[in-house]
């Protein structure tokens, strides 16, 4: 038997945490719209991006309808005759994709930038935290119209605005938990050991100080699928031919005034669900973490 | 004293905050596109007429010698001459701002008024059925993507129903020389949908904070001291329970307000309400840079502007806060 294998203390799983209170509702519903992003090109009934699989003629269907192509348009479809139902579950992927990819890139940068800020201080604390500030004073929308409209449209591109937008939230969590941990004796110990900075930096500072950033990750993305849905919905994220949700949504509002509400409603309902769900596992999350900010 | 050292210290960094969105939005907006292309007929002009064009615009200069152009233009307070309408930018700026203002004071209202009664009543039950129905739907209410809550709107209230009009401002009638649709009816009816839209993610971030405030502020001794007292529950909540969340409130509602000036581009556009953020996002598609320098420009100054304010009412609701500064 090992007895003193190092762990670090900061992140994780509560003592007495039994895996069931993971079985939690929100937690389901998440997990199946995961599923149903990785399975889209198996369980749709077309590929809506693939012009030879969509029947052109059959635009702006209502819900129910049978299709030329041997199934049932259960949504409808929309004004260019694809399956609202298939452009959902392929819209699903783009939005997970984007908001995840970018929610997690944000953090690392975030965590990084932070703890670095407390534990070198002085002009690098000053420097850093500046520019979060200056940051975090604008409204996001802002913020995340200035960075769009300075990359260009692309996946690629809305994933950086996506970072830009977020890193300075974790950046300054992690440093005001950093500087708490900074000061104490373990890592003078560390400090005393011919180790370079950077060990010391990622090995001990930053995952001691990762708890708090980590509760915020489910928030972020949900912020990230809305702000990212936003920012299509405006004409200026993921380009035509790749549709996520926002842009699917935003497909369906000319549509509105003459009453053909299935192509922006049920593609409005899945994101909607979607951001309702991950704010209710963030919640979740944070209350069995960080039990001092229950109350809000 | 108090308030000179917090409106000097605001001012500085507020100064430096604009200056940097300046610089950063002028090298955004001048390292996409070619807004000569919108200016002149691209079918059927001649290369000799897009460098003139070129010229009078002032696009064959160097990017920094465009910036210092542009800082003498914010000086002048015109912000230069927009591209697409060849008016001073400002000026078009100023004209929608009344829409925009209008827009966000009502929502900010009807936001602050119910956020607060709902939150005050879910705080004074915790743990009760209406407390858990309140503090749930807040967490829908807060996950609605604002373009599709705008777009569900218009179709139950307008498509559906037909009680309210989908977009436009209405009628106006002209006050201070502004034009303001809460003047009429018909612009009040145009009114409500989009401050609907506007208000309801507002409603439930206030009615949260107000719970958390209240639940904290119900447990402390001062508050039995006062049942112990013998005052009235609506004493106790007007006198002593609101006095002390509403420093958070004030904050959120500052910020919101703030936020709405620029976050309305979403609303504004599906409302076709012809306001700051609707001007702000054709710019941006039309390449307009002097008005979207102008419009961002003004979005961190009321930005800025709002938040100071929000530290002065601090300073005012606080005792605290004065003695410290």
């Amino acid at each position: 038997m090992k007895i003193s294998t190092f762990k670090p203390t900061g992140f994780k799983m509560p003592d007495r945490a039994s895996y069931r209170q993971f079985l939690t509702m929100p937690n389901i519903v998440l997990a199946c719209y995961v599923a149903v992003a990785l399975a889209a090109p198996l369980i749709a009934h077309q590929n809506p991006y693939d012009p030879l699989q969509v029947y052109g003629w059959e635009a702006s269907l209502p819900p129910g309808t049978e299709g030329s192509g041997g199934f049932n348009y259960l949504l409808g479809t929309d004004g260019l005759g694809r399956d609202i139902a298939s452009s959902i579950m392929y819209g699903l992927r783009i939005s997970l994709l984007v908001s995840i990819v970018s929610a997690l890139a944000a953090a690392v940068i975030g965590l990084t930038a932070g703890v670095s800020a407390a534990y070198f201080g002085r002009w690098v604390d000053a420097l850093i935290m500046r520019v979060v500030d200056l940051q975090l004073s604008l409204p996001t929308m802002l913020v995340a119209l200035i960075a769009i409209v300075t990359l260009g449209p692309g996946i690629d591109r809305i994933i950086l605005a996506l970072i830009i937008v977020q890193w300075a939230t974790y950046a300054r969590v992690a440093r005001s938990v950093a500087l708490s941990e900074a000061g104490k004796s373990y890592i003078d110990a560390v400090r005393t050991m011919p180790l370079p900075r950077i060990r010391i930096i990622f090995r001990h500072l930053l995952p001691n100080s990762i708890a708090p950033a980590m509760t915020l990750l489910p928030i972020e993305i949900g912020h990230a699928v809305a702000l990212e849905a936003t920012l299509s919905f405006l004409g200026l994220g993921v380009p035509l031919d790749q549709p996520s949700l926002g842009s699917t949504v935003a497909n369906g509002f000319q549509y509105l005034m003459t009453g053909q509400y299935w192509i922006s409603l049920f593609p409005g309902f899945a994101l909607f669900g979607l951001i309702a769900t991950i704010n209710f596992v963030g919640e979740d999350m944070r209350r069995i973490w960080d039990p001092r900010s229950r109350s809000i | 004293m108090a308030l000179l050292s917090v409106i000097t210290g605001r001012l500085s960094q507020a100064f430096l905050l604009i200056f940097v969105m300046s610089l950063v939005g002028f090298i955004g907006i001048h390292s996409v596109g070619n807004p000569v292309y919108n200016v002149v007929n691209i079918e059927t002009a001649t290369p000799e007429e897009i460098r003139r064009a070129t010229i009078l615009l002032g696009l064959d200069q160097p990017v920094w010698r465009q910036y210092l152009v542009f800082v003498q233009n914010v000086a002048t307070g015109t912000f230069g001459t927009s591209y697409i309408y060849h008016q001073p930018a400002f000026g078009l700026v100023l004209d929608k701002l009344s829409a925009t203002f209008e827009l966000a004071l009502f929502a900010m209202l009807v936001a602050t008024v119910l956020g607060l009664g709902l939150g005050v009543l879910a705080g004074t039950r915790p743990g009760s059925p209406l407390d858990r129905v309140i503090v749930t739907s807040s967490v829908y209410a807060l996950s609605v993507p604002s373009f599709w809550l705008s777009m569900m709107l218009i179709l139950v209230g307008a498509v559906m129903t037909g009680w309210f009009p989908p977009g436009g401002r209405g009628l106006t009638a002209n006050l201070l020389g502004f034009d303001w649709s809460f003047l009429t009816s018909d612009g009040l009816r145009h009114l409500v949908l989009p401050v609907l839209a506007l208000a309801i993610p507002n409603i439930a971030l206030i009615a949260r904070l107000a719970r958390a405030g209240t639940v904290e502020v119900e447990r402390m001794e001062f508050t039995r001291f006062c049942v112990a007292k013998g005052l009235s529950r609506r004493r106790i909540l007007f006198h002593h329970t609101l006095p002390n969340i509403s420093l958070p409130i004030v904050t959120i509602v500052g910020l919101q307000f703030g936020g709405m000036l620029a976050f309305a581009v979403v609303v504004e556009s599906i409302f076709a309400w012809p306001g700051v953020g609707k001007l702000l996002i054709d710019s941006i598609q039309l390449l307009d840079r002097p008005v979207v320098m102008a419009t961002l420009t003004f979005t961190a100054i009321a930005f800025v502007a709002l938040n100071t304010l929000v530290d002065l009412v601090y300073v005012v609701l606080d005792p605290r806060v004065r003695i410290s500064t």
